[in-house]
């Protein structure tokens, strides 16, 4: 008799409900083009202008992403190879470079290249950069002006400095900057597309994103639980739906059942690895391809109860309310990426305020050691990780393991070699746990 | 003993940096350390605190910065912390900084971290040239007057800031001044020369400053044993160069390097702040628009090529300008702001028949002497 093998990881049932959406979303631009309606390649970008793109009828095609499916579908060393060929230098950011052998392939044969992962990316109408984060999100489609004569639009987000931004009247001007700018490209998209924003769709769709953040953002609240009730690999599962799908109808639905499914887990102290002996939290993306790497740790008794500050919805209640539906957008962009940052700049702490995030993170959620996933071109990504492994481990007594990865080079991250050292770094989680007790720091 | 003067003086501060900061210091003056060309330096010397421009070195191994930062970032700013955690730049009441690029946005923040001085504040600079980035940063730079008010104990006038603003643009003509003298052929005055009196320049108080020019221009015009005529008259452009080991390595070829474009060069001086009735109008187009850096977005036209004469125009008209026959693209190793710009930029120089290189190098000593053999080579191509 065959029986089915026990995963030490006890995944979401409720988790099944978010696959078809995925299916769809990967979908819909080949399918737009299709149907010869305007596909935008796009930076990821669910904060700020993927709601302007679905109000006016644009359907969003993320090349970045696209990297990710290149990668594990074993598609991208062509493409690499291309992209140096074109002169781009070799320390460029994984996915632009994946992105240029695509486009030059494509451009070269005229159409989509036939083996193109996922029936490849279709020409794109327009082009929509991003201020935000890292230099590569609007040099990257700058450069691909050689490939596409199609209009690009940059569309901005500030980076103020947490001790800045509190200054007297800053928040205010910061936030009437990044209204103008919205402002600025709805006027673009109008004139390209001829036709008029549907302010009335625009606040439906941000009512739907906000309720959906809402419910996602309280499943996780939950995972504060000793033991935790939903593991990192249900999180990253559900993350890219909850961003990108927020809209669609049903998404709601299924994130209640999450939250449900969480909650009905804390009620019952089940938690989503069977004896929880380590609280870990995890830092960027995670090795998709590797992913069962998870279950060898949770058999050891580590479960992964949180993840990178910037991958999780902002706390809606503190938003301030507005009638605007581009100040709301603006507003959204301050609670998601410096609401906190900004609290521990008025407090007087130092620095950018991202290593400081992870400390709060780590003390809220009792973590015994932070796993972080560096990523080799991907700068912006890793930038902060050591410095946050400094903090944790000088201010919090929390450890850090770190595990090379990248997010194109999957022969970068060798889970055999990981494992081994995890298994070292359970003495070093031990060793400060004894002296978070010691020093009273509360976990 | 005397003072040194003009070209040896230059020489003697690029060669101890710190040596004339250390001094005022001791006077009582307060040094306010900055990064790259974007934080506005008409503001700090108009409240009597002295600039200083914070660079790496080629020569000094990393080993404190590696823990704080990973190693996949530009070297030239993991050595200029790693520099700052050693205490080389202890002489520092502060650091100004601004969003060049997104690694020097973080590695602001760092500094104020792990180097805590007494002062300090970072502008955000927006990536777009439109009417309300050019209000955005007119606000931030308000703020950043307002900071340092605070910090120096006393206020700033606009029309002191306007007389200020004056000041540094007569040094930028000085500047321009001297480049000029290196149109002739041969150039009265070498590349290396050149990058060692701009370094000077960006170490010492702004009057000094001034003062140096003059005597270099005047000393540079008189004497008769200049760089020799070489076959090749060449472009630098790319990311910083804050040692001259580059520019010697080339000039001991048969090339004399007559133009940059790079931010310890030209970029550093061109344009002038117009004078505006607010002054912090003039100010934000000069700092965002004027500046060539590739950080900042020039909106795309209707066509590739168009928007190549947008962004790269003026290095035809530098190469026009000063005769040059040969363009070396130069960037450190995790550039992405001119790792990006790499094809495009190849493209429009070949498109006016510019011969062009492009070299990567990863910022140490070590690791410029490979490039030599192909840079003879790309010589042979043009001479």
């Amino acid at each position: 008799m065959v029986t089915e093998q026990k995963r030490a990881i006890n995944r979401l049932e409720s988790r099944k409900l978010l696959r078809p959406m995925l299916d769809a979303m990967y979908d819909s631009g080949g399918e737009a083009a299709k149907a010869g309606k305007p596909v935008a390649w796009c930076m990821v970008n669910f904060w700020e202008g993927d709601p302007i793109l679905r109000a006016m009828d644009v359907t969003a095609i993320y090349p970045e992403n696209y990297g990710t499916v290149c990668a594990a579908m074993g598609a991208a060393q062509e493409y690499l190879g291309r992209s140096e060929g074109e002169g781009f230098p070799t320390h460029l950011c994984g996915y632009a470079r994946n992105c240029f052998g695509y486009t030059s392939k494509m451009v070269e044969l005229g159409d989509t290249p036939p083996a193109a992962p996922l029936g490849g990316m279709a020409k794109p109408t327009f082009m929509l950069s991003s201020g935000a984060f890292c230099d590569a999100r609007y040099k990257w489609f700058q450069a691909l002006r050689r490939y596409w004569d199609v209009p690009l639009w940059v569309l901005e987000m500030p980076h103020p400095g947490i001790h800045e931004i509190a200054m007297e009247g800053a928040l205010d001007y910061t936030i009437k900057y990044v209204v103008a700018e919205l402002r600025e490209f709805v006027a673009f998209l109008e004139r390209l597309l001829g036709k008029k924003m549907d302010w009335d769709r625009l606040h439906q769709l941000l009512d739907s994103q906000e309720k959906v953040f809402e419910v996602w953002g309280a499943a996780n609240e939950l995972r504060k639980s000793t033991p935790c009730p939903m593991h990192a690999r249900d999180f990253w599962t559900m993350m890219v739906p909850a961003y990108y799908m927020a809209a669609m109808p049903g998404t709601l639905e299924a994130y209640q059942a999450v939250y449900d499914e969480v909650k009905s887990r804390v009620d019952a102290g089940i938690g989503s690895v069977a004896n929880e002996k380590y609280r870990l939290g995890f830092a960027e993306l995670p090795p998709w391809h590797s992913l069962d790497f998870f279950n060898d740790l949770a058999e050891r008794g580590w479960n992964f109860v949180t993840e990178s500050p910037g991958y999780h919805p902002p706390p809606l209640s503190k938003m301030e309310r507005v009638s605007d539906p581009l100040e709301r957008i603006a507003r959204l962009i301050f609670e998601n990426f410096m609401g906190d940052m900004m609290g521990a700049g008025v407090e007087g702490e130092r620095g950018a305020g991202m290593a400081q995030l992870y400390l709060k993170m780590a003390r809220e959620y009792k973590v015994d050691g932070m796993l972080f996933h560096p990523l080799l071109s991907c700068r912006t990504a890793t930038f902060y990780l050591t410095h946050a492994a400094d903090v944790l481990l000088e201010r919090g007594r929390v450890p850090s393991f770190l595990m090379q990865g990248d997010i194109v080079d999957l022969t970068v991250f060798d889970p055999t070699r990981a494992l081994s050292e995890a298994e070292a770094f359970e003495e070093t989680m031990d060793h400060y746990r004894e002296l978070r007790k010691k020093e009273g720091l509360g976990w | 003993m005397a003072e040194e003067k003009g070209l040896t003086r230059a020489k003697q501060i690029y060669n101890q940096r710190d040596k004339r900061a250390r001094e005022l210091k001791a006077e009582g003056k307060k040094i306010i350390g900055y990064m790259c060309i974007y934080p506005p330096l008409e503001m700090i010397t108009a409240l009597d605190l002295v600039p200083f421009r914070i660079f790496g070195d080629i020569n000094e191994p990393i080993t404190k910065a590696d823990s704080c930062l990973p190693t996949i970032v530009c070297p030239f700013l993991r050595s200029s912390i790693d520099l700052g955690m050693k205490g080389k730049y202890d002489f520092l009441e502060g650091l100004a900084g601004a969003h060049a690029c997104d690694v020097a946005e973080k590695w602001c923040h760092l500094w104020n971290y792990y180097i805590d001085p007494p002062f300090h504040h970072f502008i955000d600079y927006p990536h777009v040239v439109h009417k309300a980035s050019l209000e955005y940063l007119k606000s931030g730079m308000n703020d950043f007057t307002k900071s340092l008010e605070k910090y120096a104990g006393k206020e700033l006038s606009q029309e002191h800031l306007k007389e200020e603003i004056k000041a540094h643009n007569a040094q930028r003509a000085l500047v321009r001044e001297l480049y000029d003298l290196r149109k002739p052929d041969p150039p009265l005055i070498s590349g290396t020369e050149t990058l060692q009196v701009l370094i000077a320049l960006m170490s010492i108080p702004l009057e000094e400053g001034s003062e140096l020019l003059r005597e270099v221009i005047k000393e540079v015009k008189q004497r008769k044993d200049g760089p020799q005529k070489k076959a090749a008259r060449l472009l630098i452009w790319g990311s910083p160069i804050d040692n001259v080991a580059l520019v010697e390595m080339i000039e001991s070829l048969d090339a004399n390097v007559v133009m940059d474009d790079t931010c310890v060069g030209s970029r550093h001086y061109w344009p002038d702040v117009e004078i505006t009735a607010d002054p912090l109008d003039g100010m934000a187009h000069r700092y965002l628009d004027g500046l060539k850096c590739p950080r900042t977005f020039r909106e795309t036209t209707q066509s590739y090529q168009e928007d190549l004469e947008l962004r790269f125009g003026y290095i035809k008209e530098y190469a026009r300008d000063w005769n040059v026959n040969g363009v070396i693209l130069e960037s450190i190793k995790f550039c992405d702001t001119h790792g990006y710009e790499v094809p495009s930029l190849k493209d429009y120089l070949d498109s006016i028949g510019l011969p062009n290189m492009y070299l990567e190098h990863e910022y140490t000593m070590v690791a410029l002497a490979p490039l030599r053999t192909r840079v003879q080579a790309f010589l042979e191509m043009i001479g």
